[in-house]
């Protein structure tokens, strides 16, 4: 436990405000209160205390999705207070945490230049978290060959791209599969890094961020396996997007590549017990696809989806039990991003009247 | 009334053979487009029941569409979603085709809505997390689209049907009040012209009958009288004969 003695010396003082920023998540009792709302304007009053300065500026009555970008907006400002505080490891750390988003955007910028939209308005639309220098400038490709060549190998995602896709898949590859295939190096990427960074090999945060990645790539194989079902991909292609690593692999997820169905997922998941008894729980559909059918579903068991983000909030829940570590970073990330869509589904339950599956979000403090 | 609201025609039999054409040609017309109006009515009221009823479920189907919407935000974590898959989406899966009804003589267009068979386009959107939200969603939103086209198909016979029923009682108003009165006072002015006509006919014939009989009278008075004077100047004959070749310049005999 000699990292103790000297990582207060250089992140303490981040640890110390993102423990205060954990502090100042919303709880069971402010969702309790959000849930009683009538109108968007009360869940505006009771969002003050937490995002005060944020939403001041919104009109009365605002549309659902401006009061969730203000909330990100809230999120995306502390991140990159952080950000500009943090020194060495734990700054490599935090643009690890960006690519993600990067993914997304990339994503979304291949879709709008294979459909020749103006990439201008499609900037817009990029998660601000995802925003790298060099991101305005693929505004500049016009057609997908000039975007590979001259400006993707330039992001920091190129590593990931590199020797996975060229830019013959680009344009007939679907875009999902490319996104998933970035996803897949680059959580195979973040593994790697947090197993054998120097500053980090031997900490807690190898601990904490290991189990969290092999959570995340448990459930992106688990996820795409299911969502696969009745699509045209297929298993080869299917097998290459899980990452190589996780509680399920290789056993589970060689199994998950040939499962045809949601039983073949419950066979192949049998051994980790938390997988199994999530899918135990969300019954033979696999994920509450009957949810929705009639309307107001009465579903009594949560959807696969939700399940999972429970799984991963208490993971980060619990990321904060450990001192000296990264993973607070992390699992405050995740859990601000989980507070905002819980606004998002309790305001979107209000303005649409649906009060009855207002309790549908997932509250870990 | 009678004497303005007439058809402009001459007082003939013809003309009112033709008047009397026309108006049972009225008649028959009118007992049509009663009925025609009719059964258009019957449908117009059919149709106003069923949008009632879709529009109401057009209010719920949007309620839950939208509200799918909502859980897919929820289970994708951003924003950006909604514009990812509209522009992954190439070519219309949901299709639509319209087809004619035909309601006593209107056509009304029908609009059928049909999937385009094969993959769909953004199957894969959220393979990562939120797949099955983003195609319960779509089916959702499937189920909306039909709702709305089902209703644009009532909308449009509602409004054709409309203008249709208008059309056809005016016609039907028109008729009963303004071309079979009129065709009637014809009729009328016309058997009272023709009566008028006859009545003239037999007072003119007895006039002439009564000269003519005058004539005779007198004719036959000349007639008796002249035979009365010729025997006598047969008498005078007798004794003037000799004179007649002789004096030629006397006075003609007027009979």
């Amino acid at each position: 436990m000699a990292e103790g003695m000297f990582y207060n010396a250089t992140n303490g003082y981040v640890e110390g405000i993102v423990r205060g920023y954990r502090s100042a998540l919303l709880t069971g009792q402010n969702y309790g209160n959000l849930t009683q709302c009538e109108t968007i304007d009360d869940v505006k009053l009771q969002l003050g205390p937490a995002y005060g300065d944020y939403l001041a500026s919104l009109p009365p009555n605002p549309s659902t999705s401006t009061l969730a970008d203000k909330t990100l907006d809230k999120l995306v400002a502390e991140f990159r207070y952080i950000q500009a505080n943090a020194t060495g490891s734990l700054s490599k750390f935090m643009e690890y945490l960006t690519y993600a988003y990067m993914i997304d955007n990339v994503a979304l910028l291949i879709t709008g230049t294979l459909h020749e939209r103006d990439t201008k308005e499609l900037l817009e639309r990029c998660h601000p978290l995802g925003w790298f220098e060099t991101m305005p400038v693929l505004c500049v490709a016009t057609n997908i060959e000039e975007l590979y060549n001259s400006v993707l190998i330039e992001t920091p995602l190129a590593p990931y791209f590199k020797g996975s896709i060229s830019h013959h898949d680009l344009d007939e590859l679907n875009i999902e599969i490319i996104r998933n295939t970035l996803y897949k190096n680059y959580l195979e990427d973040f593994h790697r890094f947090v197993n054998e960074e120097p500053g980090i090999k031997g900490t807690p945060t190898q601990t904490v961020m290991s189990e969290v990645l092999e959570f995340e790539a448990d459930r992106r194989s688990i996820n795409i396996t299911i969502n696969s079902f009745g699509t045209e991909l297929s298993k080869q292609d299917r097998k290459k997007l899980y990452p190589n690593f996780g509680r399920l692999h290789p056993e589970g997820t060689l199994m998950l590549s040939r499962a045809e169905d949601v039983e073949g997922v419950r066979i192949a998941v049998d051994g980790v017990h938390d997988y199994r008894t999530m899918l135990d729980q969300t019954g033979m559909g696999g994920g509450g696809l009957g949810n929705q059918s009639g309307g107001i579903g009465g579903d009594e068991g949560k959807s696969l989806e939700d399940l999972f983000y429970q799984k991963e909030m208490e993971i980060c829940k619990l990321a904060f039990t450990y001192q000296f570590t990264h993973a607070v970073v992390y699992a405050w990330v995740k859990l601000r991003e989980q507070e905002i869509r819980n606004i998002t589904w309790i305001s979107e339950c209000i303005a649409q009247n649906q009060k009855d599956r207002v309790n549908n979000f997932i509250s870990v403090f | 009334m009678s004497g303005k609201d007439r058809e402009p025609v001459f007082p003939t039999r013809q003309a009112l053979g033709i008047m009397k054409s026309k108006l049972k040609g009225a008649q028959v017309g009118h007992d049509l487009l009663k009925r025609k109006s009719e059964a258009l009515t019957k449908r117009f009221r059919e149709i106003t029941k069923r949008i009632d009823d879709a529009k109401r479920k057009m209010g719920r189907v949007m309620q839950i569409a939208a509200f799918s919407l909502a859980e897919v935000t929820y289970a994708v974590g951003n924003n950006s979603i909604a514009y990812q898959i509209t522009e992954t989406a190439r070519q219309a899966k949901f299709r639509v085709r319209t087809k004619q009804e035909n309601v006593s003589g209107v056509f009304l267009p029908a609009f059928e809505s049909f999937q385009v068979e094969g993959a769909s386009e953004f199957g894969m959107t959220g393979l990562g997390k939120g797949g099955q939200q983003v195609q319960k969603c779509r089916e959702t939103y499937t189920r909306a689209v039909e709702t709305l086209v089902e209703l644009a198909s009532l909308q449009t016979a509602f409004v054709i049907l409309d203008e249709v029923i208008k059309v056809v009682n005016r016609r039907v108003n028109a008729i009963e009040h303004v071309i079979i009165p009129r065709t009637e006072n014809t009729i009328k002015y016309i058997n009272s012209e023709l009566d008028e006509l006859d009545r003239e006919e037999f007072f003119r014939l007895k006039k002439v009958k009564g000269v003519k009989e005058k004539v005779q009278a007198e004719e036959e008075a000349e007639r008796q009288k002249k035979k009365k004077s010729s025997s006598d100047k047969e008498n005078e004959e007798e004794a003037e004969s000799k004179n007649v070749l002789g004096d030629e310049g006397d006075e003609d005999v007027i009979f």
